[in-house]
């Protein structure tokens, strides 16, 4: 990789101007960020409310009291500690499994000659552009004949070979030098030797970057689970959630507060990779 | 970048040594492709076969191949062949959906980019709790729909906050947007721009990270100011960034559904109606899996008309 | 920082393996139901069907209301073998008949020589060519709610069962002032103007809409006067209709009979405490008093099911009296009508005791709210799409009904 990772700005002044200057795009972007919360500021208020406090009008952002007890009320009126856990152990898997096989796929895609390559990949991208709904009574009587209905399996493997992974992936080991593979060659390293011991430990990055979007993905899916899971034993957080909105009646402030339990576990992902993505995006995005 | 289009023909028999080569590479895309292949690429082959077939569900003997007539019914083709092409887009579903779809993508796209790059500009120079703006801007991208959608459909009310705003900025509009057949559609739009603005300015963030100084410096020699550094260098520099958030954009938008599910049921009227919601409508509604699948197809030609396209723009920069 | 990735990676994949639930098989009878958690009925007819079968458990799968089409249709394209399925909407009974997932049940009416007179005919909707494909075991009728408090206090006489819609209209203006409104409509279509079909002649099928716009006049008359929300508003927050009523500021409420029993839930846990009643939704004056819409909910067995005879001993016990007087317990209205499921509806706890409410239990009349055909389901996309568009007034009730019979034309060809 050619470009300096991180550099300082090119220019350093500091002018009355520039100060000026700075000071404006601070205010504005703190003023952007406030309006991103807003949804999240409600969000978090409405969880703390009487259900039929949540849409009153007009719209008051402190509840009148604060009902902490709808936080505890989530955990005993729905097996929500079974949902966290089902979603998690789907997330978890998924991301493991997705990174490891597109990155080794994608290794193929990139630095390898075969025959079919062009065919293959064409076939990874057009199938995003499917949308699932329609795929989506075949594959269940797919997994259905597999035994997989109603497991948790179903997901995993639903989830775990989307074309997303071994493009992004591809993307990036496009980036590395092809000059770096040969010499590894030279060298008497395998193909296998190769990944393992060049592009994978290059590649970091953007397997963070991956697992990132692999986890947000998964955690919030919602037709999947919706589909293929059916006993209470197997349903995710995002499926549970729906329990709260029934035929007759709807919590939101339940909704809400699950939401925003929900939102936890993906944050922490996030701010934890996010060193990693940062640099992963980058050379993602450059040519080699 | 290599691109896949340019690749030497494999036209000769292969030698051993190539044979062996092949299988190599064969085994590293195995483990995923063998994935894929059952759970996706199959189910996606049999949604063609769908699209030329009249199926309501149940067993495989009830399929009934009808040719081109799925397709004929949702264009509503002698219709149109009668009536003109202004009937397909103002009449039927197809035309409505297509046209809602194309134009919802069309805006969403570049101004997602617009604001995703913009941001990330201007996080590059505000060192100072750049990670904290750049978590607050992934945070909608996090969040589960529901949620935020009913938050957003709450926020745009008649008497609701973004009104009130409008109003203090002297634009009165007294009605709720998703009750409304023109502002329904930018009511979705803006909520696709405030979830995947964060997503792309950290994708461009990062791509600013990595642009050589040594481009600016030169710049910077040749006398050009900041706004020629950023279409002389900057832009340019960016254009690999650009293709793949586009690329992957443009597909998605195509596929819009849970935001107008959640916001709008494809309402006031048809007036949000996307190409998915009417996918939906026929596939869960009615249960014509033939029609839904007829619909896909048109929506995965347009896309790859779209992605090739890119691909071939992608080419041009990619060798110069 | 290899490690750590490492390390992550390995205890993500520890503890998923360690998580993983493994699935058993059940032999009990299963039931695919929405909102089975939280349904009273359902727990009531499970509990008496249990008590009077030893040895028989009753599992209910649970699907979410919302989802209940989309899930159970790709259930049972799949192959599912879940004994029962509740018939949500009659039209999705066609559709699974259609595609050879309902048992037809006629060997086994003629075998055990099930008697259903008390249905009075309405299980033919669910027959198809002579063939019986589900028996009905709820059957909604709408009627009209009040708050007796907000009567009493404005010193107003309640709503009577015998109204016309101008009465109506009328009363609900009066009532409307201080904070209170005088009615209130749910967004549907059908809460607006299904009273069309109460005449026994009209349906919303037949193609011809025209009548609707006396209807579409009288709400858009109570929306200006603000004797009613606006839909606007309603669509906009997601109001629900049951969070409104139960606000207490909302004097009547034309709805389904099955909010009764949501009422009294919300009167026993507290969320509402103030008194209310039923009347009979009003008529138009050349039709008589007492008419009413409405919709079944029955039960089908599975064509896939490996316990077919013990299905059929449950969905002809649930249709029956004795099914009929579990399910009126919880303030559910049953499709079995008879003197004894009657004593038990108007004698489910929480029920209103005056005699208004009790008379209104019997309606003259109940038309099918859409009937099944092969085209309902395009025709309500078509109607529920224009009804928006009249509701948020981008097109005048004559534009809107002009389109519905024209798009609803093309689809009957």
């Amino acid at each position: 990789m050619k470009q300096s990772s991180y550099q300082s700005r090119v220019v350093v002044r500091t002018t009355p101007a520039s100060v000026a200057l700075k000071a404006v795009l601070y205010v504005v972007l703190i003023a952007l960020a406030l309006v991103t919360l807003i949804p999240f500021a409600w969000m978090l208020s409405a969880s703390l409310k009487l259900d039929r406090e949540v849409f009153t009008y007009p719209i008051r952002w402190l509840p009148e009291t604060v009902h902490w007890e709808n936080y505890r009320l989530i955990w005993s009126k729905v097996p929500l500690l079974t949902y966290f856990k089902n979603t998690a152990v789907i997330a978890i898997l998924v991301t493991v499994i997705q990174t490891l096989t597109s990155s080794f796929a994608a290794y193929a895609f990139a630095k390898l000659q075969f025959k079919g390559r062009n065919a293959l990949f064409i076939c990874y991208v057009a199938t995003i552009a499917v949308p699932w709904q329609t795929y989506m009574l075949p594959q269940f009587i797919l997994m259905r004949a597999m035994g997989l209905y109603d497991n948790l399996w179903a997901i995993v493997v639903l989830q775990s070979f989307s074309a997303f992974g071994v493009f992004l992936m591809r993307q990036f080991y496009q980036g590395i030098p092809t000059e770096l593979c040969e010499s590894a060659r030279i060298d008497g390293l395998s193909e296998y030797g190769i990944w393992a011991r060049i592009m994978l430990p290059l590649s970091k990055a953007a397997i963070a970057t991956l697992i990132i979007f692999t986890f947000v993905s998964t955690w919030n899916d919602y037709m999947g689970p919706m589909i293929y899971l059916t006993r209470d034993i197997n349903k995710t957080v995002q499926v549970g959630l729906r329990r709260f909105i029934q035929e007759n009646s709807s919590d939101y402030h339940l909704i809400m507060a699950v939401s925003v339990c929900s939102l936890l576990p993906v944050s922490v992902v996030f701010l934890a990779l996010q060193k990693y993505f940062i640099q992963g995006i980058a050379t993602t995005g450059l040519k080699g | 970048m290599e691109q896949f289009s340019k690749l030497p023909k494999y036209r000769r028999k292969l030698s051993r040594h190539e044979r062996k080569k092949a299988l190599v590479a064969y085994s590293f895309i195995a483990p995923n492709f063998i994935g894929f292949a059952v759970f996706t690429l199959l189910p996606v082959l049999f949604s063609i076969f769908l699209s030329f077939v009249k199926w309501k569900g149940g067993s495989f003997d009830n399929l009934q191949w009808v040719g081109l007539q799925n397709y004929a019914d949702i264009f509503k083709a002698s219709k149109v062949a009668e009536k003109g092409l202004g009937y397909l887009f103002t009449k039927v579903d197809l035309g409505i959906a297509l046209k809602n779809t194309v134009f919802y993508t069309l805006v969403t796209v570049p101004l997602t980019l617009v604001c995703a790059m913009a941001l990330a500009l201007a996080l590059n120079h505000a060192v100072k709790g750049a990670v904290g703006f750049r978590t607050v801007f992934f945070f909608p991208y996090v969040a589960s729909m529901v949620a935020i959608c009913v938050c957003w459909r709450f926020m745009m009310m008649k008497d609701g906050p973004i009104n009130q705003l409008l109003m203090g900025l002297g634009i009165p509009y007294n009605k709720s947007w998703t009750a409304d057949s023109t502002m329904a559609i930018w009511s979705i739009i803006l909520v696709s721009v405030w979830r995947n603005m964060g997503y792309y300015m950290v994708i461009y963030l990062a791509a600013l990270q990595g642009v050589p100084v040594d481009l600016y410096e030169a710049a910077i020699v040749d006398g050009a100011n900041k706004r020629q550094q950023f279409f002389r260098v900057t832009l340019p520099q960016l254009r690999p960034t650009t293709f793949f958030a586009s690329t992957m954009m443009i597909i998605s938008c195509f596929k819009i559904y849970d935001v107008v599910a959640i916001m709008t049921e494809g309402g006031p009227g048809r007036s949000t109606k996307m190409l998915v919601t009417y996918i939906y409508d026929e596939a869960f509604s009615n249960f014509n899996y033939g029609i839904a699948s007829a619909i896909a197809m048109v929506l995965l030609a347009i896309v790859l008309i779209f992605t090739l396209i890119q691909f071939s723009t992608e080419d041009r920069y990619a060798n110069k | 920082m290899k490690k750590a990735l490492a390390l992550v990676l390995a205890a993500m994949l520890l503890l998923s393996v360690a998580g993983f639930a493994v699935a058993e098989e059940a032999q009990t009878l299963t039931i695919v139901a929405w909102d089975a958690g939280t349904t009273p009925y359902l727990a009531a007819q499970k509990e008496a069907f249990e008590a009077s079968h030893p040895g028989v458990t009753i599992e209910y799968v649970d699907v979410a209301s919302q989802d209940y089409p989309v899930k159970t249709t790709t259930m049972l394209s799949g192959g599912d073998q879940s004994d029962i399925y509740i018939v949500k909407e009659l039209p999705h009974l066609l559709d699974w008949q259609a595609a050879g997932f309902a048992e037809p049940l006629n060997s086994y009416i003629e075998a055990s020589n099930y008697d259903m007179s008390g249905f009075t005919g309405i299980e033919s909707n669910y027959a198809v060519d002579g063939e019986q494909y589900a028996l009905p075991f709820r059957s909604d009728f709408w009627v009209l709610y009040y708050n007796k408090d907000l009567f009493d206090a404005a010193g107003v006489d309640y709503p009577t069962n015998d109204m016309t819609w101008e009465e109506y209209a009328e009363l609900a203006k009066k009532m409307t002032g201080d904070g209170n409104y005088g009615t209130h409509y749910h967004t549907w279509l059908s809460a607006v103007v299904n009273w069309d079909v109460c005449d026994g002649v009209n349906t919303l099928i037949d193609g011809d809409y025209t009548d609707l716009a006396y209807f579409y006049q009288l709400y858009q008359d109570l929306e200006d006067a603000g004797a009613c929300m606006s839909y606007d508003e309603l669509k906009a927050a997601g109001l629900h209709y049951s969070a409104a009523f139960a606000n207490g500021n909302i004097a009547m409420m034309p709805m389904g009979y099955w909010y009764v029993s949501t009422l009294i839930g919300y009167n026993k846990d507290g969320t509402c405490n103030f008194n209310w009643g039923i009347v009979s939704v009003p008529h138009k004056a050349d039709v008589a008093a007492g008419s009413s819409f409405g919709n079944l909910t029955g039960a089908m067995i599975n064509a896939k099911s490996e316990h077919k005879d013990l299905a059929w001993e449950y969905i002809s016990w649930l249709a029956s009296e004795e099914g009929a007087i579990a399910t009126a317990s919880t303030g559910t209205r049953p499709a079995w009508v008879s003197e004894a499921v009657a004593e038990a509806m108007a004698s489910a706890d929480g029920f209103p005791t005056d005699d208004a409410s009790k008379a209104a239990l019997i309606p003259s009349y109940v038309g099918i709210e859409i009937p099944a055909s092969e085209h309902s389901s395009e025709i309500s996309t078509i109607l529920n799409e224009e009804h928006s568009l009249i509701m948020t007034r981008e097109y005048t009730i004559d534009e809107g009904i002009e389109e519905m019979n024209e798009r609803v034309a093309e689809v009957l060809g």
